[in-house]
């Protein structure tokens, strides 16, 4: 029944329900009897039965058949109420019906339009990837002004997602609303350009699209990505700010400080950047191995159009699960990169590769206990330089960087990580954490190691990874940086990497 | 020399074990057991069907103890082989069934929203409380369980679509003590 329809046998139902009672065609011999309550009689009269005048039997207390049900009939039948009040007290009942039924219309109308929305449809979806509050206390000298007491927002990013289709399962879209600051990159000008320009921002953190060709060819042939998204390299480097184990990021992502050196040992050097643009494929085999295999810039740390489009470099990682949540991994990157207009520190002009292996070890024997570890070691390109410092293939501005010709150094990093939560008794939720890495930016020369032992203790307020992780992190850092080399001068006042930290963390994810 | 044999063994073992074919359950519990089981039949005559070794794919909805047993309220989801193997959300509601397992779980395989695969004997219809409502579901006793942590998420979204990063996609099958 349309609600046009319905509306007119509200307004006169009375009327109708009279005439049908009225005109109800008689019981003939050989048709099973069936009998009808006077709501049953409206109803086929709502259905628009065709109405034969004369046909039937006037209605009264006594005609009624037996078994009604509602107060109002039982009390036609005993004569308590006349049919006029009868009448009367059904109609107020059908107009309350139809009342309902106009409101259950409406609700239904807004499901309708509710149930179109894409954030139900799962096409949209938003969630808070990490929102970080840090407490710094580094023991370092800072320059004037600055203090060893930080507060900051570590990570206040919001993460957007969606599912449109089987062929395109996922899209993606990281934001990070407080590092607004915009990143420089080398110039390649002399010396009077030192600084470089700025020139992106990190306000979008990642941006992908997953493409499934051909559905049956997953999960063996899974999914190409496309987009600026964490690297697939390692274990680190690809997880979650919001699910690390520990506050600073290790030091294969980035170590070191000041303008680099001649002998390639000094200054920031970005081991193995996060971000970067990139195109690859997925997949996994008889559910215990998985690899990557695909393209990136190799230049772009800032990973966003206005930056710089690289040399490109190929890489490729495969995974061997011992277990669901063990593996063993094996990554190679191979490429080229280059020192000028590059945003990414301790790159020189060359040949460039990195090669990886790590590892996981999540107990089922010891249910809590996580080990995990990762090697690192690979060749930058001659004149290695940092963000802002002149480059073109040498060193533009001697006096920062000692002089040109420091030749393509193999670095080498290594890192290995255990934890163990608590899950029942006094302590639980508790965890426990400890990690001890190194960094040796030139594997040839001696003097130059970067140490460090970080020691924590994690407390989950919830715990459901990956969507769901409030916690608060305490680490203390115990820092060593041995200096610049034999014969270098190295002076560690201001150097942060060569004294102890003190972090505390508040987070909340969820999604 | 001892290194890079070790590393060799290493290497050769777990390309071994890559390539051995994957089994969710123990083979004397998947022998014999009906894969295609027909859920809608059985949910709209629970007591017609009992005595079947079946399995059904779910996600959770609700879990409790039950005469020193754990019940498990479950909402019936297909097996489907791709894009990953595991119960997937087609969008539809198929309805709940109650699964009971002579055992204990820790809490974390038994989040709301959790995947499931079991393999179990179906039983008469049990009256169960969900959500505060006495409901007479089908039910089943679990041989074993075998359970994605996923909370609500899809299998296949793992592990590179959980959230933002890699997160490797925990999941261990559970049987029941004899």
């Amino acid at each position: 029944m349309t609600r046009s329809q319905r509306r007119y046998f509200v307004r006169c139902p009375a009327g109708f329900l009279l005439l049908g009672i009225l005109t109800s065609p008689p019981v003939t011999a050989g048709e099973p009897l069936k009998i009808q309550s006077p709501r049953q009689v409206h109803l086929l009269l709502a259905q628009a039965e065709p109405v034969q005048s004369g046909s039937s039997e006037s209605p009264g207390p006594q005609q009624l058949p037996p078994g009604g049900t509602s107060v109002e009939d039982v009390l036609l039948q005993k004569g308590t109420i006349t049919m006029d009040e009868w009448i009367q007290i059904r109609a107020e009942q059908e107009y309350r019906g139809a009342e309902n039924s106009r409101r259950i219309d409406g609700i239904e109308d807004w499901k309708t339009r509710t149930e179109l929305l894409p954030i139900l449809r799962d096409k949209v979806n938003f969630g808070l990837n990490a929102l970080q509050f840090l407490y710094t206390h580094q023991d370092a000298k800072v320059p004037e002004g600055k203090s060893q007491d930080n507060f900051s927002i570590r990570r206040s990013e919001i993460l957007f997602w969606g599912r449109i289709s089987d062929t395109i399962p996922r899209w993606h879209a990281l934001m990070e609303f407080q590092s607004i600051n915009f990143g420089r990159e080398t110039p390649t000008g002399g010396s009077g350009a030192a600084t470089g320009q700025p020139i992106a921002a990190t306000f979008f953190r990642e941006s992908y699209i997953d493409f499934r060709p051909f559905q049956s060819w997953a999960p063996y042939v899974n999914f190409i990505r496309m987009g600026i998204f964490r690297m697939p390299f390692g274990i680190f480097t690809e997880q979650s700010g919001g699910l690390r184990d520990v506050i600073s990021s290790p030091y294969l992502t980035s170590v070191g400080s000041g303008p680099p050196n001649a002998t390639g040992t000094a200054g920031t050097i970005d081991f193995l950047q996060e971000r970067d643009f990139f195109v690859d494929v997925r997949g996994r085999l008889f559910n215990r191995l998985e690899y990557v295999a695909g393209i990136m810039n190799n230049n772009n740390f800032h990973a966003n159009a206005t930056g710089s489009n690289a040399p490109k470099s190929f890489y490729t990682r495969v995974r061997l699960f011992g277990t669901d949540v063990s593996w063993i991994s094996f990554t190679t990157i191979q490429g080229e990169s280059n020192n000028a207009n590059t945003n990414i520190n301790g790159r020189g002009k060359g040949r460039f590769d990195r090669y990886g292996l790590d590892f996981r070890y999540t107990s089922k024997l010891i249910p809590g206990l996580m080990v995990q570890g990762e090697w690192w070691q690979g060749h930058d390109g001659a004149n290695a330089t940092t963000v802002g410092l002149p480059a073109n293939g040498t060193c533009q501005d001697t006096a920062l960087c000692g002089g040109s010709g420091a030749p393509g150094v193999q670095r080498r990093t290594w890192y290995i990580l255990g934890k163990y939560l608590i899950s029942d008794g006094f302590f639980q939720n508790w965890e426990p954490t400890v990690m001890y890495e190194q960094f040796d930016p030139r594997t040839s020369v001696s003097d130059d190691l970067y140490t460090r032992t970080i020691v924590g203790l994690t407390y989950y307020f919830e715990n459901f990874p990956p969507k769901i992780q409030s916690k608060v992190q305490i680490n203390y850092e115990f820092r060593h940086h041995q200096g610049n080399g034999p014969g270098v001068p190295y002076d560690a006042t201001f150097d942060a990497f060569a004294h102890n930290a003190f972090l505390v963390m508040f987070q909340v994810r969820f999604m | 020399m001892i290194r890079i044999d070790g590393g060799i063994v290493l290497v050769i073992w777990l390309s071994l074990t890559s390539c051995a074919p994957f089994q969710l359950f123990p083979t004397e519990v998947a022998d014999g057991v009906d894969k295609n089981f027909d859920f809608a039949a059985w949910r709209n005559m629970p007591s017609a069907k009992t005595g079947q070794k079946v399995q059904l794919g779910g996600r959770i909805v609700q879990t409790g103890p039950w005469d020193g047993a754990l019940v498990i309220i479950t909402t019936q989801l297909p097996i489907v082989e791709r894009p990953a193997y595991g119960p997937s959300d087609n969008g539809r509601r198929s309805g709940e069934f109650a699964i009971f397992y002579a055992g204990a779980l820790d809490r974390k395989w038994l989040t709301p929203g959790n995947r499931l695969i079991v393999i179990g004997t179906t039983e008469q219809a049990k009256t169960v409380v969900v959500d505060d409502v006495k409901r007479s579901l089908p039910s089943l006793t679990a041989y074993c369980i075998r359970i994605w942590q996923t909370v609500g998420k899809e299998i296949a979204d793992f592990p590179y679509n959980a959230g933002g990063g890699y997160e490797p996609l925990v999941q261990d099958t559970f049987c029941a003590s004899q």
